[in-house]
């Protein structure tokens, strides 16, 4: 299937203009009805059809009997009602439904409903449509003004999420939001009765919106058919896999949450090797590695290697000097050359003037901060990092510095940054110890950043994993490009 | 004899794995070398059917009620000679767990020359399919567990990665004076049988797991000296 059919395929998932609701009740407190309420408030105008059996209105809407008698096709149908009762709803549809979404549980996650997810999944080809689910939260799609969160940003990104788990999805929203993702969309996969992961990545892989693919997957249950889609994928885009149920005890876990079997880890790591998909631990790298991917752009032509430190923090750039060695970054002494340019700038004492650069905030100061500028053009010209992490420990600045120093900072490196194009990525990463008003200086100072197109971390480890995931997704693309 | 029919004639006799024999001729027929060898059905034959073969010979005991065979006595190595070799059989045949089980003959076999050790193994994942797996032979296997797994088929390069992220890698490169190993040999062995069309794929639907142990790497190229196949 070509790119612009799998686009076709989905985009009445992605955005619909026909939305049945089924389960919203006419006292407007049952989930479908908060759903109701999320979409509009969240803009979507196309039609809404609440399916109810007996009422004439729900939240305004006029209602429908049954799936088949809307006055349009509906693309997309959200049902939260009896697990029991979803099966004959599905196959009666007659066709007119493309994607059904089934929230409900009590199908394959227990063992009592294996049976019942069978008949769900029959009863969706009966009536022909694709299903997703049954046991999830729902879709978040900012192009098609389509939430089940209550927070989401409202404009469309680059990061494409698939989530077996829809808990995790809202996490992944919400503190991916705070931390300056965005989206191209994030779908709850739940039980995976009809679609698949695999289903969504072929979409997203074709989804010129999407740049960068998350997957939370707890068991795959056509994992052939994963390995064949990101083999045949050549690492196109970048795929990002945070995977549960990799240790016995996670399996177990897993086993309970979705009702089947969760792959062994070293057919993980394998499928890693094998086609670039980048595997992670925790929800922070997951995160922490989007915005990455979301913010710079892959250098394969010169994967990732040598690290500059750039920053007030003399332990700090110690404690990460090791840590980056550890995950095979270098942050290597400069040569001679580039130190004896930096010498020549006359910095205060205390400045150290190799890598790392260590500039404790009397040097940072100077000149309201654009004394960043001379420091960095002379690391760039002759250093030639692949990578530039700038650290400002904020407790350090606040009271002792003019406001506008943290920005000229930033200003500093992004005019350098902008003189030697496709050189260097540059992350940022702002500490702070968690005092309220420097928490708020740092959100704002944060988001001003994110804004520019930088990635921002609390911490040079998480800084650290990101930049690791870069350099293993560049080395991949390079070693296959040859 | 066909591939396939190696396997169906296998399961035709209700058994689960190959034996020895046939897991070689169906690694031989992916092109892995393999020793040359012959079968008798006891010490009689000896001195007939063993012309072609070179010394030193291994004997071993061929029987599908016999797991491990060094354990219940079947296996003499170094033999220089046919009266050797018989006394070697006859000896096998007063083992109490030998005699007391069904017997399909005993294979005699060229020795590989010494070299180093590897292991070559393939599993079937249920959600992925045929794996395959490379380690460095003895303790680096079973006790560091120190082996790499891809899932079929794997490219060349695929083949080359998975012996360079070995922790044992440096000593197939030579470490401590030691000549190095001929990866090229290795690498050819894991594409026969793990890469596009190789025998892991081909027989995806039947075998559950595989494993050549030892594969001998010397410099007359990689011998698979042992090779059990599990039927699925």
């Amino acid at each position: 299937m070509s790119d612009q059919e799998i686009i076709n395929k989905f985009m009445p998932l992605f955005a619909p203009t026909t939305v049945a609701v089924v389960g919203a009740s006419t006292k407007g407190t049952a989930l479908p009805n908060v759903f109701i309420r999320r979409i509009r408030e969240f803009g979507y105008s196309g039609e809404i059809y609440p399916i109810h059996p007996s009422a004439e209105e729900i939240d305004g809407l006029r209602a429908y009997r049954s799936l088949a008698e809307t006055p349009q096709p509906v693309d997309y149908a959200y049902i939260a009602i009896a697990a029991a009762q979803i099966p004959a709803l599905l196959a009666g549809a007659g066709g007119r439904v493309r994607y059904a979404q089934v929230i409900s549980s009590g199908f394959g996650e227990v063992d009592e409903g294996k049976g019942l997810q069978d008949e769900l999944a029959a009863a969706a080809r009966a009536g022909g449509m694709r299903l997703l689910g049954p046991n999830c939260l729902g879709i978040y799609t900012p192009r098609g003004r389509v939430t089940f969160t209550e927070i989401g940003p409202r404009e469309v990104g680059p990061v494409g999420i698939i989530s077996q788990s829809g808990g995790l999805g809202t996490d992944i929203i919400r503190r991916g939001m705070g931390r300056g993702l965005r989206f191209s969309g994030l779908v709850t996969v739940g039980n995976c009765a009809d679609i698949t992961p695999s289903d969504m990545l072929e979409f997203y892989l074709a989804d010129p919106q999407t740049r960068v693919i998350g997957m939370y997957i707890e068991t795959a249950k056509d994992g052939r058919r994963l390995f064949e889609i990101l083999r045949d994928a050549k690492s196109r885009k970048p795929v990002v896999i945070l995977k549960g149920g990799r240790t016995q005890q996670g399996l177990m876990a897993a086993a309970s949450h979705t009702g089947s079997l969760a792959g062994d880890d070293r057919v993980w790591i394998a499928l890693s090797r094998q086609t670039g998909c980048i595997l992670v631990d925790t929800l922070d790298q997951f995160i922490d590695t989007l915005l990455l991917f979301q913010a710079l752009t892959p250098q394969p032509q010169h994967p990732t290697q040598r690290v500059v430190l750039f920053g007030n923090g003399g332990g700090t750039s110690v404690l990460a000097t090791d840590f980056y060695a550890r995950l095979g970054l270098d942050v290597m002494p400069f040569a001679q050359p580039t130190i004896d340019a930096l010498a020549a700038l006359k910095l205060p004492p205390g400045t150290s003037i190799t890598n790392p650069v260590d500039c404790p905030v009397g040097t940072l100061q100077q000149e309201e901060g654009r004394v960043a500028e001379k420091i960095l053009d002379i690391i760039y010209a002759s250093g030639k990092p692949e990578a530039l992490v700038m650290h400002l420990n904020l407790s350090a600045f606040v009271g002792r510095t003019k406001p506008e120093v943290l920005d000229n900072l930033v200003q500093a490196a992004l005019r350098v940054q902008s003189h030697y194009p496709g050189q260097a990525h540059f992350i940022l990463v702002l500490r702070s110890d968690g005092e309220p008003s420097l928490e708020e200086r740092k959100r704002e100072f944060r988001a001003n950043a994110v804004a520019l197109g930088i990635p921002v971390y609390d911490e040079m480890a998480n800084a650290g994993y990101a930049l690791a995931a870069l350099q293993a997704y560049e080395r991949f693309v390079h070693s296959r490009s040859a | 004899m066909k591939m396939h029919d190696l396997i169906s004639m296998a399961r035709k006799q209700n058994r689960s794995a190959l034996d020895e024999q046939a897991g070689k001729a169906l690694l031989a027929r992916y092109g892995v070398a393999v020793p040359l060898s012959v079968i008798v059905a006891g010490a009689d034959e000896v001195a007939q059917k063993m012309k072609p073969l070179k010394f030193p010979v291994v004997v071993k005991v061929m029987s599908p009620d016999i797991l491990h065979k060094s354990d219940a006595g079947g296996v003499k190595v170094g033999l220089k000679s046919a009266a050797e070799v018989e006394g070697a059989i006859r000896t096998m045949m007063q083992q109490p767990a030998i005699a007391a089980v069904r017997i399909d003959g005993f294979l005699i076999e060229e020795m590989a020359p010494a070299g180093q050790e590897m292991v070559i193994g393939g599993l079937r994942d249920p959600q992925f399919g045929p794996l395959v797996m490379v380690g460095l032979g003895g303790i680096f296997v079973e006790v560091l567990a120190d082996v790499s797994f891809r899932i079929c088929p794997i490219t060349r390069l695929d083949a080359q990665e998975m012996l360079a992220e070995l922790k044992g890698a440096a000593i197939l490169k030579g470490a401590r004076g030691r000549k190095p190993v001929s990866q090229e040999a290795i690498i050819d062995v894991l594409l026969k049988v793990g890469g596009e069309n190789g025998l892991l794929t081909q027989h995806a639907a039947d075998i559950k797991e595989a494993d050549i142990n030892p594969l001998i790497v010397s410099d007359a190229g990689a011998v698979a000296v042992d090779a059990r196949f599990i039927l699925s």
